[in-house]
């Protein structure tokens, strides 16, 4: 568990990061959501120490992080950055081998956690291991970014706009792999991104920033029924809220008894998909199966929708 | 094999074959000189001076590369910043201050021979290596400096295994260009009595013979550009790992 106390950072008159408590579950991804300027990455390079808080401090597992000597705390903590920082003079397999390498592993184990993330990333070792990174596309450079930073086993992966230099059908695709390989690994995350529709397709929690302040720290659902003020109710869009809100639910939470014809839906796919398939096949309610192929009952229009807004 | 380096194995065995048995050169000589007088030098070993004056070269290129790479890395450490321009105005000056005047000064202090043109030489080298330096140093992409120190590199482990390995091209084109200017420079040398194929070049103007000059002057030139050629393909290497185009760095 990550504790996040009173952490405050001053540069002369300016305050760039002011008096930001919150607590990141063990497992859990938090996203930091705010204006460019708001002092998101600041807060982020505080955790890791690459900036020293004015104030305030991080317990990692409650163990304060200014008792741990800088370097040994970044070996534990993985990092991504936006343009990943890859090193331009090591081919892929060096630099994914770069914190075990710093961490005296011998060779047998770095080539074979090498290999280990290449297969995790879907990159082929025999192809991939020996490429340097100008020759890899950008989606295979940020795959290769992320699996550098979760080399070592870091229990706390620490990424900044991770996903900001790709185009948006790979972005899709590199924000569905980054949940599912953390389901996998149970890496905490904490995540640092400008975009609302990513902080809400990532985030467990959602901390949202606006000058130096932390407006809000919730559950994505609570951020959008009960936003603390008006920036934050402008932040995640009005008029964006009920579709939001039923991306967030799954069809099992709209389930009714009953029966419909057409193809069934699976009961883990979310409102927002199951009310698009309803739309696009013009009918009002579709069978409901769970994930063995039983059908287990139906999901309807105006179920959905009553979930799109706040339950009175 | 292509034809450049079918070229440049052609300057090299023309280069082995005249200093070891420039004897057998003599008939391309021998219209240049008045009668009875030599066609090919004979106060010493061709071989030996070429030898005596890469070493020369070699030695003052050397420490002109130790001093100018460590001030580089020094100036551009958050600590040494503020002696950029003091390190800047030094190195200048001993690029700005001619060879020959060095010579003057040293002498006396040192005595003739070897010294002060090595002296010379050290100071005239510092300049190429050094700017490369920093330009190669700066040049270094932001992000990679960060993400190493993100990752837990501590700062002599980001000079080794990120900054210098990524600034290598750039400077050994400044080590390159000032191999160069040595090479040329050095012949100089032979007027306070160091060895090398300055010479030669001495000994034909002192004798009025053409052909001494233009044989010290040809093995000097051949030397540069081999050398040249050799170094810009090291370099080009290096800089096609770092994936960039080669002619970027040259």
């Amino acid at each position: 568990m990550i504790e996040i106390e009173h952490l405050t950072k001053r540069y002369g008159t300016t305050t760039v990061v002011d008096d930001v408590s919150f607590e990141v579950d063990e497992g859990s991804l938090t996203v930091v959501v705010g204006t460019s300027g708001a002092g998101k990455s600041t807060l982020l390079r505080m955790i890791n120490r690459l900036v020293e808080p004015s104030a305030g401090r991080v317990l990692i597992d409650g163990e304060d992080t200014r008792t741990i000597p800088e370097e040994e705390l970044r070996h534990r903590i993985g990092y991504v950055i936006q343009g990943y920082g890859l090193f331009p003079h090591r081919n892929v397999a060096a630099n994914i081998a770069t914190v075990p390498r710093l961490l005296g592993w011998d060779r047998k184990k770095i080539a074979q956690r090498v290999d280990e993330l290449l297969d995790l990333f879907q990159l082929d070792p025999a192809e991939f291991a020996q490429k340097f990174p100008h020759e890899l596309s950008g989606g295979q450079q940020q795959r290769v970014g992320v699996a550098r930073a979760l080399a070592a086993r870091p229990s706390l992966l620490l990424m900044d706009e991770p996903f900001g230099a790709l185009d948006a059908v790979i972005r899709a695709k590199a924000q569905d792999d980054l949940l599912a390989i953390q389901r996998r690994l149970g890496t905490t995350i904490v995540l640092v991104t400008h975009d609302m529709n990513e902080a809400f397709h990532l985030g467990d929690h959602i901390a949202v920033m606006d000058q130096a302040r932390l407006l809000q720290h919730a559950t994505p659902a609570e951020l959008l029924m009960h936003p603390a003020d008006d920036f934050v109710e402008r932040l995640v869009g009005t008029a964006e809220r009920p579709f939001r809100l039923i991306s967030l639910a799954t069809v099992q939470d709209a389930l009714e008894a009953g029966e419909a014809a057409g193809e069934p839906v699976a009961a883990s796919d979310n409102l927002h998909d199951a009310l698009a398939r309803l739309i696009w096949t013009g009918r009002e309610a579709l069978p409901v199966a769970d994930a063995k192929g039983a059908i287990v009952g139906r999901i309807s229009v105006g179920g959905i929708l009553q979930h799109g807004r706040p339950h009175p | 094999m292509t034809l450049p380096s079918v070229v440049r194995l052609l300057g090299l065995l023309l280069l082995v074959a005249f200093i070891t048995m420039p004897q057998a050169f003599a008939f391309i000589f021998e219209p240049l000189i008045t009668r009875g007088a030599p066609a090919i030098y004979n106060q010493g070993s061709l071989l030996a001076l070429t030898l005596q004056h890469l070493r020369t070269v070699f030695l003052a290129t050397l420490a002109s590369t130790a001093l100018a790479v460590s001030l580089g890395i020094f100036v551009t450490r958050p600590s040494g910043a503020e002696f950029l321009p003091l390190s800047r105005s030094l190195v200048n000056i001993g690029q700005t201050f001619p060879p020959i005047a060095v010579l003057a000064i040293a002498v006396p202090l040192v005595g003739f021979g070897e010294k002060p043109t090595f002296i010379a030489l050290f100071l005239y080298g510092l300049l190429p290596i050094f700017e490369n330096t920093l330009t190669g140093l700066t040049q270094v992409p932001a992000q990679a400096i960060e993400a190493a120190r993100g990752m837990g590199m501590n700062a002599w482990q980001r000079l080794s295994q990120v900054e210098l390995p990524l600034a290598f091209p750039v400077i050994l084109a400044g080590i390159r260009l000032s191999v160069i200017i040595s090479l040329g420079t050095a012949t100089i040398g032979s007027t306070v009595a160091a060895k090398g194929l300055g010479e030669v070049i001495i000994a034909g103007l002192q004798s009025n013979n053409i052909a001494f000059v233009l044989q010290g002057g040809l093995v000097v030139a051949l030397l540069a550009v081999l050398i040249h050629d050799g170094l810009g393909l090291v370099e080009r290497a290096a800089a096609r790992r770092l994936g960039r185009a080669p002619d970027e760095v040259s």
